[in-house]
């Protein structure tokens, strides 16, 4: 029988290493290829080094996207849901951010689990859901 | 004269005298004249045996000429008495006056007699000249005596300075010797110079040539460091194109691992039936990262190869300003060196006629030596004479002195 597992994407801002569900991200992108306006360089998870990848993630209307510039997207893991925890309502009411769901063990390790869509949404220190209008 | 008188005086015999007559008259009168003529006047003959006879008249001639002689030899007597007694005055006088020293007045005498007129105009002659030779005499003792005291002096000062002359020539004698010996220890010290500046011309002579090579390693090194800047130049272009190369493989990997994280993606999102795609593209993603890996650290080679191009170009370009400094100061070391071997080669021409004339003024010096010593003999002589002169002038002031004081005791005015 085999264990239900779900797919994360790992990727780095700064010294951190943070996970994703991979479909949040649309596809891999350069930034450098990137409409400028469409890049989110500054977010909850801080600011990148490099900001050499871009996560394209689908914007809030129809047809647009919206790039999280990161430093590295080190790749894709398949993780068993076990290890999948969701954030509990107390931590996740004492966060100013909404965009961490969660967090996973890889190997291990604990990472926070980010809702990738949320997080592009937010402005930096203000809530995606007074973010937006 | 008298006992002999009185005696001859005595009368013969009437006896005898009446026997004589004729021849025996005669005889008797020859014998008287005999006696006469020895000067005895004493006999005189009985004129009464002769009387009437032919010689009567001779006997009392005979008689009356014995009493005249006889009364003429005692005035005569008389008066050599008194001439003797004037002349024994005047000789005392004359003795006093001397012995006293007192020449103002004449002689005075009391006997007068003209007999001694010339005498005493003799002695009165004798005192004036004596007065004349005092006068003199005191006025040479003055003089002598000034003359001897001005010869004391300068022989003192004589004797002074050739003492002092004595002791100069000793001191420049020995100063000499010791020139001398200066000039001995010049002379060596003359020779030492000119042979260590012979041995320095000869090192001059040695280090001009390794400058020489020098400055032919330095011109090498130059078109060396040229062709090692031309090289690294080349180089250089070579490392930018293999750059450039490398930034397009870099971009290709990129691109690739770009490529395979979104097949992966896809291939998750697709879940079970993706897995297979998600494999292949996870390996495509290493390969991609391996060249992302090897191109990183090409470029990491090329970084260092440019580094070290720029450093070996900083390097070439170091060589080649030394070299040319270096080629500089080799010139200008061989004009110092030139320089130095023209004064090193004055130095040993100097040194050499130094050697030769300090030879030179060796000899002289020893000639000098030599005849200072014979100076200082002749003035060490010099000095004895000198001596015996100052003694001589004080035993002669004391001689005028002396003669001044026996002078003073005349006085003539």
């Amino acid at each position: 029988m085999t264990e239900a597992s779900s797919e994360i994407l790992m990727f780095q801002v700064g010294v951190r290493v943070f996970a994703a569900v991979v479909h949040d991200a649309v596809r891999i992108g350069s930034v450098a290829a990137s409409p400028p306006d469409d890049l989110v360089c500054e977010s909850a998870l801080g600011t990148p080094f490099e900001q050499t990848r871009g996560i394209v993630v689908s914007g809030d209307e129809p047809g647009t996207e919206r790039v999280l510039v990161v430093d590295q997207v080190i790749g894709i893991r398949s993780v068993p849901d076990v290890d999948v925890h969701p954030l509990p309502a107390f931590a996740a009411a004492c966060l100013s951010s909404g965009a961490v769901s969660g967090f996973v063990l890889v190997d291990e390790v604990p990472m926070l689990l980010v809702d990738l869509p949320t997080l592009v949404r937010e402005r930096p220190g203000v809530p995606a859901h007074e973010a937006t209008p | 004269m008298r006992d002999t008188q009185t005696q001859s005086r005595k009368a013969p015999p009437k006896a005898a005298a009446k026997k004589r007559n004729g021849a025996a008259a005669s005889d008797e009168i020859v014998a008287v004249l005999r006696e006469f003529s020895v000067g005895q006047y004493g006999r005189r003959l009985d004129l009464s045996a002769f009387e009437g006879g032919p010689l009567a008249d001779v006997a009392r001639a005979v008689n009356a000429s014995a009493d005249h002689v006889e009364a003429e030899i005692a005035e005569a007597r008389q008066r050599i008495e008194v001439v003797s007694a004037g002349v024994d005055e005047a000789i005392e006088a004359m003795v006093k006056l001397v012995i006293q020293g007192d020449l103002t007045g004449g002689l005075r005498i009391g006997v007068a007699d003209s007999a001694l007129a010339p005498l005493i105009a003799g002695v009165g002659q004798v005192m004036e000249t004596l007065k004349k030779f005092v006068t003199e005499i005191r006025e040479a003792a003055l003089q002598l005596s000034t003359s001897s005291s001005e010869v004391l002096a300068a022989a003192t000062q004589n004797e002074s300075s050739t003492s002092a002359q004595a002791s100069a020539i000793h001191e420049t004698t020995a100063t000499m010797e010791e020139l001398k010996g200066a000039s001995h220890q010049i002379a060596e010290n003359a020779q030492m110079v000119a042979s260590i500046a012979e041995q320095t011309l000869s090192g001059g002579r040695q280090g001009e040539g390794a400058i020489k090579a020098f400055m032919l390693s330095m011109e090498k090194v130059r078109h060396n460091a040229i062709e090692v800047d031309d090289a690294i130049a080349k180089l250089s272009k070579r490392v930018e194109r293999i750059g450039t190369v490398v930034e397009v493989i870099d971009e290709i990997a990129d691109r690739s691992d770009l490529l395979a994280l979104n097949a992966a993606l896809e291939g998750a999102k697709a879940g079970e039936t993706g897995r297979g795609f998600s494999i292949v593209a996870a390996e495509m993603r290493r390969l991609a990262e391996n060249v992302m890996e090897s191109t990183k650290e090409i470029k990491n080679l090329i970084t260092e190869i440019r580094e070290a191009t720029h450093a070996a170009k900083e390097a070439s370009d170091g060589n080649k300003r030394e070299a040319s400094e270096g080629e500089k100061l080799g010139s200008n070391a061989m004009q110092n060196v030139s320089g130095i071997l023209a004064g090193i080669q004055e130095t040993s021409d100097a040194a050499r006629v130094i050697h030769l004339a300090t030879q030179q003024q060796r000899t002289a010096t020893e000639q000098v030596v030599q005849s200072m010593s014979e100076i200082e003999e002749v003035t060490r002589q010099a000095q004895a004479g000198s001596k015996q002169a100052t003694g001589a002038a004080a035993e002669l002031t004391k001689l005028a002195e002396r003669l001044a004081e026996l002078v003073r005791r005349f006085r003539v005015d």
